[in-house]
């Protein structure tokens, strides 16, 4: 297993390079760049050529991305064109915005999601069933973006119950340290501002964990609906166990090969769907600072995040990969 | 060991993998943090474990929010504090309720009146400026305003060799409106001469009578720094501005919110901040912010979308401020299309269009008809044009006259037939707050006067590259003024340079005699002489359809009804001193 593990981390390598040649390549490909968006209307040939050259834009592309790989190497990714901020730190600084959602959304999809499509399985063409599987078919097509603004509308304007964004409220002063900030606020003991933090999560995190929720739902389903029709469940129910036992012990530890390739891969749909969902609730994460990014043509940031993301993605599929191996003893990793 | 222990070891080392590669991709303090992280956590269940209750009750009650603040909704993130390097509106709204300049913008007009500076004279020549500096003005930082500080500064801003100016720009940083306004840095500038005649007198002796001197000074870069604290921020005066305006710095949470505090020792003691702080929110989406405003969480927001304006307006716990118009959404013609080389063929675009059902239905009620290039408002608006009246028919037989019988669908651009793109812009802005539906709207009149287009467009910063490549052959597109001055909005799109080239920028635009008559104008010192100059020109600009001038829009900024005080100023530089939320 343990040269299974070395030979996937080294695959890993020639991903990122390519992930990386791929965004540097792109980005470089688009036409208009920095200097134009940062001049707008103002943006006169010779404007643009004076502030390319000022942004140090005018070296040739290789010796660019030379620079760049062996500096990120080292861990530095380049300072930001237009804000001059270094983007590793900056990258650090917002990410665990960006986990705390992602981490609160996928708690919550696998929450509601597992026990749903468990009790839909069982109770096959029951109401439950019926009700829970258009909701999760309303959960999948429904725009987070869309979704988003109705959660706001009904739980902030209508209901009052909620904040419409932003991580805490405008007046509150409190000094995180990892920036996690229930973590933070539960360190330093501060359990109001750990409330209203929580409190500032709860629609980003249904908004953004809609889409896996839904999926997560159908995924346990159909995997339950195969299981609970194999000759071992009959077996176990004629050995007379109880309803509970046959269930969980015997078919949920079955069916969870496929639903934990399914959460694996709806990491993935986090990270691009936590870029709308921290637009519309002004959450301070990298996904929307790497839209930003992209529309300011800042190159460095994008090149950075987007590895960042890269390394990410990759890490969680292959612990999900691993993860095989404990569920399903049959599965050996040589 | 038992296959499930063998497991666990290989998982925990594979964490070990991972944690360690993303500690070589990304910086070293990331294999830290996955430590601390999980010592922390440890911490966490201490700390409650030990003394939850107690916690509890000696929490700081938060407070309320917008108790004693003005919490204002902007559209994004501040690129920077520093005023000499900005060029954006966001960034700007905060720095002008820190910093000051000389002269400042009257309310909500463009006329330049005292701020820093009590009063000015001018020479006869139009080239020597002595400004009276105001006794008793303060710094933040606690240090005094005085003829030196404004001597830094302009040296800050002009001298290339000034250690701050040139690790500045190493660092990417850019002086862009005061090479801009200015005409460039060091011997190049307008400037022969800056001098402290005494402590509190300051004289510039100018190469060249400038026109828009003084509507220059009151822009929102030229304001002044503390010099003490310029120098200890050095190269990160993005992040820590200090001026005499009548808010200071607190804060600046990144992509959060910007906080401002009343400051105590502001000199102008009848205008002391009303309001104990003030936050700038950044809300990025529209819908979203409304619904902030909505909610009480924010008090005032720009970036209203013009379908919500009337919702506003109809909403009693909500009022609408409408910004005096400082815009003009033009669409352009490129005279590398041949068919547009014809003053025919552009009458008939202009008749064409009907303009008035547009601007009331797709501005959200806040735009008006425009025909010339200045809003309104400005000193060299020309009152005596009318605008062209809209017919379908004339326009018809124009195209005809022309030599297009049948109307006109495919154009000759740069020598190749090619069918004729109108290009709208892919992003609302002040002067086209809906581009899309504008554009669909300008195309449906059009295709009744048989002129054919297809609607195109692209990514901003694409867009802005073809424009100023030359390469869209129609294109909207407008203008929002920086200084109140024509100069700013006339000559910077129609003067040419000292060769008269065809400008690529503006459609290769090259018309000499109007380019002449707004030099003219820019080199003279009197507002009465310039002010018929302009309007010459906006005649002969008009005459000759050199663009189809659309609308004028006064953009929309949305308030709780219980706030007072915002004063709205066409430049869009509003100081916040004067509000106050009941």
């Amino acid at each position: 297993m343990l040269r299974y593990v070395i030979k996937r981390v080294l695959t890993v390598i020639p991903v990122l390079l390519g992930v990386s040649l791929l965004v540097f390549g792109f980005i470089r490909m688009i036409p208009g760049d920095v200097a134009t968006v940062m001049l707008g209307e103002r943006a006169t040939p010779e404007n643009v050529a004076r502030v390319r050259e000022q942004l140090g834009l005018n070296k040739p592309v290789y010796e660019q991305y030379l620079i760049f790989i062996g500096n990120a190497l080292r861990g530095d990714l380049g300072r930001s064109v237009l804000r001059q901020e270094p983007v590793t730190q900056e990258l650090l600084r917002r990410f665990p915005a960006t986990i705390e959602l992602a981490l609160s959304a996928i708690l919550i999809a696998l929450l509601v999601g597992i026990p749903a499509g468990i009790v839909s399985a069982i109770r096959r063409g029951s109401v439950f069933d019926a009700a829970s599987m258009l909701l999760a078919l309303t959960g999948v097509s429904m725009p987070v973006f869309w979704l988003g603004l109705m959660l706001i509308f009904l739980f902030s304007v209508v209901l009052h119950l909620l904040p419409t964004g932003g991580r805490l409220g405008a007046s509150m002063e409190f000094t995180a340290t990892t920036n996690f900030l229930l973590l933070d606020s539960l360190l330093q003991g501060n359990f109001h501002v750990f409330f209203q933090a929580l409190r500032h999560l709860i629609l980003p995190a249904v908004a953004l964990g809609s889409i896996p929720m839904a999926i997560i739902a159908r995924m346990t389903r159909s995997a339950m609906l195969e299981v609970l029709s194999a000759d071992y469940i009959r077996t176990a129910h004629a050995k007379g166990l109880k309803e509970r036992a046959v269930v969980i012990n015997h078919a949920l530890r079955n069916a969870w090969l496929p639903v934990i390739t399914v959460v694996g891969l709806q990491v993935g749909r986090l990270l691009s769907g936590a870029i709308l969902t921290e637009t519309v609730f002004s959450w301070p994460g990298i996904g929307r600072w790497l839209v930003d990014a992209i529309y300011a043509r800042d190159f460095p940031i994008v090149q950075g995040a987007t590895l960042f993301i890269a390394i990410i993605f990759v890490g969680v599929n292959l612990l999900v990969d691993l993860l095989y191996a404990f569920v399903d003893p049959r599965i050996k990793f040589e | 060991m038992s296959t499930v222990w063998k497991k666990a070891f290989a998982l925990l080392a594979l964490v070990a993998i991972v944690a360690t590669l993303a500690a070589c991709a990304a910086p070293t303090p990331a294999a830290p943090v996955v430590q601390t992280k999980v010592v922390e956590q440890t911490k966490v269940v201490e700390k409650v474990v030990e003394k939850p209750v107690e916690k509890v009750v000696t929490a700081t009650p938060a407070p309320k929010p917008g108790a004693d603040a003005f919490i204002f909704g902007a559209q994004g993130e501040p690129v920077c504090l520093d005023p000499a390097i900005i060029t954006d509106g966001i960034s700007s709204r905060v720095t002008r309720q820190i910093f000051e300049g000389l002269v400042k913008f009257d309310k909500d007009t463009f006329n330049v009146v005292p701020q820093l500076a009590e009063k000015w004279d001018v020479s006869a020549d139009g080239k020597t400026w002595t400004f009276t500096l105001r006794k008793g003005a303060k710094f933040h930082d606690g240090t005094e305003f005085n003829a030196d500080a404004v001597l830094k500064n302009f040296d800050y801003w002009r001298n290339t060799k000034n250690p701050l100016h040139a690790a500045q720009e190493k660092a990417g940083q850019t002086f862009e409106y005061f090479k801009n306004q200015f005409w460039g840095f060091d011997d190049a500038s307008i400037f022969a001469k800056i001098e402290a005649v005494d402590a509190s007198t300051v004289r510039f002796t100018l190469k060249e009578p400038q026109g828009p001197f003084l509507n220059n000074l009151a822009m929102f870069m030229f304001v002044f720094w503390s010099p003490t604290a310029l120098e200890k921020a050095g190269t990160n005066s993005c992040k820590q501005p200090v001026g005499t305006g009548a808010y200071k710095f607190v804060e600046w949470k990144a992509n959060e919110q910007v906080t401002l505090e009343a400051f105590a020792d502001y000199w102008d003691k009848p205008n002391v901040a009303k309001m104990k702080r003030v936050i700038i929110r950044n809300i990025p989406n529209n819908s979203a912010r409304l619904l902030a405003l909505a909610t009480g969480e924010v008090h005032a927001m720009e970036g209203l979308e013009p379908r919500d304006v009337d919702a506003v307006k109809n909403d009693k716990r909500l009022k609408l401020l409408l910004r005096p118009a400082n815009t003009t959404g033009y669409v352009a013609f490129n005279y590398k299309v041949k068919e547009f080389q014809d003053l025919k063929v552009r009458q008939a675009f202009a008749m064409a269009i009907n303009k008035k059902p547009i601007i009331d239905k797709l501005y959200g009620g806040t735009g008006q008809v425009a025909w010339q290039f200045q809003p309104p408002a400005m000193w060299g608006y020309n009152k005596d044009l009318k605008d062209v009246t809209f017919d379908t028919a004339a326009a018809k037989k124009l195209l005809a006259d022309a030599g297009f019988p049948n109307g006109i669908s495919k154009v000759t651009f740069d020598g190749k037939e090619v069918p004729l793109d109108f290009w709208y812009m892919p992003v609302s802005r002040p002067y086209y707050p809906n581009p899309k539906d504008i554009g669909t709207a300008i195309a449906a009149d059009w295709a009744k006067a048989g002129i054919n287009v297809s609607l195109q467009t692209v990514d901003w910063s694409t867009y802005l590259d073809k424009r100023k490549k030359g390469e869209l052959p129609l294109y909207m597109l407008g203008w929002t003024g920086d200084n109140g001055d024509p100069d700013n909005f006339v000559c910077y799109f129609f003067c040419l340079d000292a060769k008269d080239s065809p400008k690529p920028e503006e459609g290769f635009f090259a018309d000499k005699e109007i380019s002449d008559v707004l030099k003219k104008a820019a080199a003279t010192v009197k507002q009465e002489d310039r002010a018929k100059l302009y309007q010459q020109a906006e005649k002969m600009i008009y005459d000759k359809t050199i663009r189809v001038f659309m609308g004028n829009n006064q953009p929309p900024l949305a308030f709780l009804a219980g706030v007072d005080g915002y004063i709205v100023n066409p430049t869009g530089s509003e100081y916040f001193n004067t509000v106050v939320v009941k």
